[in-house]
């Protein structure tokens, strides 16, 4: 019994000793990054730790959440009030609600601490960013987060396997002159020249859904299945589109309904892949069929420059991205990418300069999103970023998700002048009427959670086509009416009528 | 030295040494255990308050202080239950655990009875081993082998229905078959897992009893009834009593990735624990979760001590308390 | 407690007693209905095992299937590739789950007997203890925020064992064992004969209750095994002790992720999930994680089915 005593002790004694000499003079602030795919980050560490000690006047240490466990971990974090989270990603998508967390109170407001040491910021993005960012939360209006500058436009386009294409005899003129709906003749010479089993329509279920009829997302809106559209004006997007600001039940419009017949009709005569119908087997079948461009027509969220990356030149095949619509600015594109202060930090103000440092500092953001010089990359005659494959390996973070890109040195694989262009694509870019607006969903909460379910049974067979529309569209309307829906969209258009006449 | 007689010490109040000391020493043992729970269960109880509770932070920000501070809202947490999905997930949750908690015990009280009564005892060990093998795969991974069998395109049942020229069944949008599936499923992955407490529970039984009966007369089959049976009595009642008290818990895994998240198999797979998350994913309300939690617990405790004073009732030795 | 007579047990000890077994008819029948549900059963591990050296091509083209077009040992050579990564992590689950298995069982142990003795005082108070935290819980959050700020349970071996080393279903389990097969005259005995308590219960009673002990340690060595959700929570910056099966939901996760957002993520979710590990990797990770717990498991059986002669108390 003594000796166990004794023992504790001097493990006691141990622990305190290491704890008193691992003792710094510098606080530690902690960041939590979104899809990482990181296994090493001792060397930029390192060189970060080195070049913010003076300019912070803090220690960095990184999170690096993956996509799979980053909404759990931030969840947990922020919940609980954990202080050892300062900084954490946050947007408006999924399940880092910008918008419902600063109103519970998670995220510090930031608008003292812009004023104070956030100049340089201010320089680096633009201001429709900050103005993006400015929300009514738990200690008022104001900006809760850091806005990240990338691609702040949505554009949806139609992913065309052009090779393909021209070996039926068509071109992509041809395409979009018959239009979605009509392709019967294009798919079925397809499925004739490529054999029973090809499947031409690749789709994403829900993405097609809005490309044809040109409704977008509503931020603030169930996140699994979207149940309140805005139409927009694909001529002009800052127009209003044909219900003008209104926000409608789409599944109950008639352009919807034409949509899911024609579904349908492609579906039953073999065009579409059964596996895209259902939750869990979608996205597996589509990223199969699109890494060996074993498809005609798909459909692609759009970034600039994304046919130049390295896996749409691995598909072998020509490729072209053909857009619906102008790109748009809509608030889930504005809030797409964002660093957020935890309220239980306790070092908000060496948080915040760290945040202005690395969405200004070219170096900072080079060194945390590209690695270190020599390392995980080396720069060619033209000053272009060539990667160490192997060392990249070890250290890939979400570029997106870091902040702002913009500052990023060009790589060799998207050429020089590179940066320039994507910003000056997104400049031109038109914001649509509701731009800022935010549904907040509390007061109707129970039946966000009702019809969620309701969608989530129904929409994605319909917008496939799975199912037949004759029988399963009025059942699918019945079943939102009895869950709630009249109440949500009232609920909607009125927060909606109320920030708009403002 | 004259020892004052039993009676007398009770009546005077006094324990007998021995006892004290036997209670002492016992109580030591429940040490590590009782520890553990009062940190690791107790301590966090007061978080079923947020069931009841607006859960938000304030200034300064610590857990602790956000639920003093946050304000009540009684049972609108619990409002989730209005939605008109909420007879059917009740219906598929109890409905589902009531056939399988019978279905379950029977057959695997009758595959333990049989492996335990299979003279070539190699084989007997075989079959154990493989039987739990299921326990080891997760539901993602089983759902694959499911989605092998019935995926409309490369599935094998479609593809016999094809080579006979029948109708292809678009299993996934389907939801005629699944409660077979779903019920297959379930008994594939916990058949092994209890039989094998049953199999253990068997080989405890006292050897001599079995010899004594076939002394007596009786066959194998008698033997079963009258020995094997009631030997592992304690252990039936008491593994359907806590099944009793997870009647309204489903197994999530098995609601959700075997159908592969198919919406339009809700009707027949939703259940709370799916319900429940995928609102969450919604709403975010840490509220809502923590009462579904609770509204589980709750019920749970209500049908075990229903369970439970029943069987005290019938044989008292083999009641949980 | 059973229909067993006396004169019967005389019999017995007079030494007169026949084969007492079903006879091979019945005995076949038994053998057949075994034998394909546990094909049933190993069935889909060799299915993953099929999967695991499918090549990558030939699950794209015909997705899963138990002929798959053309064969590859890719999944296992990346996984090799990982290698100190991969050893580390094989390593740490082993040592998780060998001491929690170890501690959790000696607990579970030490708390069933005494609930188990019905001349003990506290035992219903105890009984109770442990049963209700079975019903009622205080949540996933609270229960996150008491470890990690209150015991520390961050980022440390600790984290991964503690959370689990007592579960009251495992009690009433050994409890009920207990209750089957060691008769109240046994610990009668031994107090007469003047043995303490813990004295009793590690000299005779244990090795009474050998299967139920078994039973009890396989379930949670492959609770600890299986057991990814406790690293998720509670490591984030020491990811050298990550364990195995944390790994492969991970990749799982990632590939959910993913699909649920690409219409959001854009073209960033395409170009990561064109980085994320093959489907046949995933079956190999399984493979790298059944196998060894499949292993252990013969290891388990020699205990729990310990044969026909127990008995131990004579006359």
């Amino acid at each position: 019994m003594k000796k166990f005593l004794s023992l504790i002790l001097t493990l006691a004694l141990i622990l305190s000793v290491c704890s008193f000499a691992a003792a710094d003079d510098l606080p530690t602030i902690t960041i939590m990054f979104h899809g990482s795919n990181v296994s090493d980050d001792s060397a930029v560490l390192e060189k970060v730790n080195e070049y913010i000690a003076d300019k912070v006047g803090a220690k960095l240490e990184v999170i690096w959440g993956t996509w799979g466990d980053f909404d759990e971990k931030a969840v947990n974090a922020l919940t609980s009030g954990d202080k050892d989270v300062d900084i954490v990603f946050t947007c408006s998508w999924s399940s880092d609600e910008y918008n419902s967390y600063a109103k519970k109170g998670y995220f510090l407001k930031l608008d003292d601490l812009i004023e104070q040491y956030g100049a340089d910021l201010k320089a680096a993005i633009p201001e429709s960013l900050m103005q993006a960012a400015t929300i009514e939360g738990a200690e008022g209006k104001g900006v809760y987060a850091v806005n990240g500058f990338k691609d702040t436009a949505t554009q949806n386009t139609w992913d065309v396997n052009v090779t393909l294409l021209t070996e039926l005899g068509y071109t992509v003129d041809d395409l979009m002159a018959k239009g979605f709906f009509g392709w019967d003749e294009i798919f079925a010479k397809a499925k004739e020249v490529k054999g029973d089993s090809f499947y031409p329509f690749l789709v994403e279920p829900m993405v097609a859904e809005r490309m044809v009829t040109n409704s977008i997302i509503v931020a603030g809106d169930a996140g699994s299945t979207n149940l309140l559209s805005l139409y927009l004006n694909p001529e002009d997007v800052s127009a209003d589109g044909i219900y003008g600001n209104k926000l409608v039940n789409k599944f109950g419009t008639p352009e919807y309904k034409a949509f899911a017949e024609q579904m349908h009709k492609y579906y039953e005569a073999g065009y579409i892949d059964p596996a895209l119908s259902v939750g869990e087997t979608s996205n597996d079948c589509r990223t199969n069929h699109q890494k060996d461009a074993s498809y005609l027509i798909g459909t692609q969220s759009y970034a600039f420059g994304y046919e130049y990356s390295a896996d749409v030149l691995a598909r072998g095949a020509e490729i072209k991205f053909v857009p619906c619509t102008d790109p748009y600015v809509d608030t889930t594109a504005s809030q797409g990418a964002m660093m957020a202060i935890n309220s239980a930090s306790e070092h908000p103000e060496e948080a915040f300069k760290f945040l202005a440092l690395l969405n200004s500092d070219p170096t900072l953001m080079t060194l945390m999103n590209y690695g270190v010089e020599g390392i995980h990359y080396t720069l060619n005659d033209e000053g272009l970023v060539v990667f160490n494959d192997e060392a990249r390996a070890t250290y890939s973070p979400w570029t997106n998700g870091v902040g702002n890109v913009t500052i990023l040195p060009d790589t060799a694989a998207e050429g020089k002048g590179f940066r320039k262009s994507f910003q000056e694509y997104y400049a031109g870019a038109k914001g649509i009427p509701s731009l800022g607006f935010v549904f907040d969903n509390s007061p109707v909460e129970n039946e966000m959670a009702a019809l969620g379910n309701v969608a989530a049974q129904y929409a994605l067979a319909l917008d496939c086509g799975a199912v037949d529309p004759e029988t399963e569209l009025p059942s699918f309307l019945a079943a939102l009416d009895a869950a709630g829906m009249e109440a949500y969209l009232n609920e909607a258009n009125a927060q909606l009528e109320a920030y708009l006449a403002k | 030295m004259t020892a004052l007689q039993a009676k007398d010490r009770r009546r005077l109040g006094l324990r007998s040494f021995a006892a004290t000391k036997k209670t002492f020493w016992l109580t030591t043992m429940m040490l590590p255990g009782a520890v553990w729970l009062l940190l690791i269960r107790y301590l966090p109880m007061f978080g079923i308050v947020i069931a009841f509770k607006n859960y938000r932070a304030f200034r300064p920000n610590t857990f602790w202080n956000n639920i003093v501070k946050s304000e009540w809202v009684g049972l609108k947490n619990f409002e989730f239950l209005k939605s008109p999905d909420t007879g059917i997930m009740i219906r598929n949750t109890l409905g589902y655990n009531l056939l399988w908690i019978l279905l379950g015990l029977v057959i695997s009280v009758a595959f333990a009875v049989m492996m335990s009564e299979l003279t070539t005892r190699f084989l007997a060990k075989t079959y154990q081993t493989m039987m739990f093998f299921p326990y080891f795969l997760s539901w993602v991974v089983a759902s694959y082998f499911v989605l092998a069998f019935l995926d409309p395109t490369s599935g094998m049942i479609p593809f016999m229905q094809k080579a006979a020229g029948q109708k292809v069944t678009n299993f996934y949008h389907d939801t005629t078959w699944w409660p077979l599936i779903l019920t297959i499923c379930n008994l594939w992955k916990n058949l092994g897992y209890s039989s094998v407490l049953y199999l253990a529970a068997i080989t405890g039984i006292d050897t001599t009893q079995y010899e004594a009966a076939a002394v007596d007369g009786a066959t194998k089959w008698q033997q079963i009834w009258h020995v094997t049976l009631p030997g592992i009595r304690p252990m039936i009642v008491i593994l359907l009593i806590m099944n009793v008290g997870k009647i309204f818990n489903a197994d999530f895994g098995l609601f959700y990735n075997v159908p592969q998240n198919s919406g339009s198999l809700y009707p027949v797979t939703q259940v709370v624990d799916t319900y429940v998350y995928r609102a969450y994913a919604n709403t975010h309300n840490l509220g809502m979760s923590s009462a579904a939690g609770f509204l589980q617990s709750f019920i749970g405790l209500i049908c075990i001590i229903g369970a439970n004073s029943l069987v005290r009732k019938i044989d008292p030795e083999s009641s949980l308390f | 407690m059973t229909a067993v007579s006396q004169s019967a047990k005389k019999k017995i000890k007079a030494g007169s007693f026949s084969l007492n077994r079903f006879g091979t008819g019945t005995q076949s029948v038994f053998h057949l209905v075994l034998a394909a549900f546990s094909l049933m059963c190993i069935i889909p591990f060799i299915f993953v095992i099929i999967i695991a050296f499918s090549s990558e091509e030939s699950i794209r083209q015909i997705g899963y299937s138990f002929a798959p077009l053309s064969w590859s040992t890719q999944a296992f050579t990346y996984t090799f590739q990982l290698g100190n990564a991969l050893w580390r992590s094989y390593f740490n689950s082993f040592l998780i789950t060998a001491v929690g298995t170890l501690l959790s069982v000696s607990i579970t142990v030490l708390y069933a007997y005494p609930l188990f003795r019905r001349d003990f005082r506290f035992r219903n108070f105890f009984n109770f203890l442990s049963f209700f935290t079975m019903i009622f819980g205080g949540g996933l959050v609270p229960t996150f925020v008491i470890c990690k700020s209150v015991l520390g349970l961050s980022d440390n071996y600790a984290a991964l064992i503690v959370p689990m080393l007592f579960s009251p279903f495992n009690v009433i389990i050994m409890r009920t064992f207990l209750q089957t097969t060691v008769p109240t005259e046994l610990i009668e005995a031994a107090t007469i004969d003047g043995s303490g308590e813990y004295s009793t219960l590690l000299r005779i009673v244990l090795p009474v209750v050998k299967p139920g002990i078994a039973t009890i340690a396989l379930l949670v060595s492959l609770a600890y095994w299986n057991e990814w959700f406790l690293s998720l929570l509670y490591l984030n910056k020491n990811m050298e002790i990550m364990p195995l099966q944390y790994l492969l939901m991970r990749m799982q996760r990632n590939a959910d992720f993913l699909a649920k957002n690409s219409s959001m993520l854009g073209a960033d979710a395409a170009k990561a999930a064109a980085q994320l590990p093959s489907q046949s990797l995933k079956m190999a990770l399984v493979v790298f994680i059944v196998v060894p717990i499949a292993c252990a498991y013969p290891f388990f059986q020699r205990y729990v089915v310990a044969g026909l002669t127990i008995g131990s108390v004579k006359g």
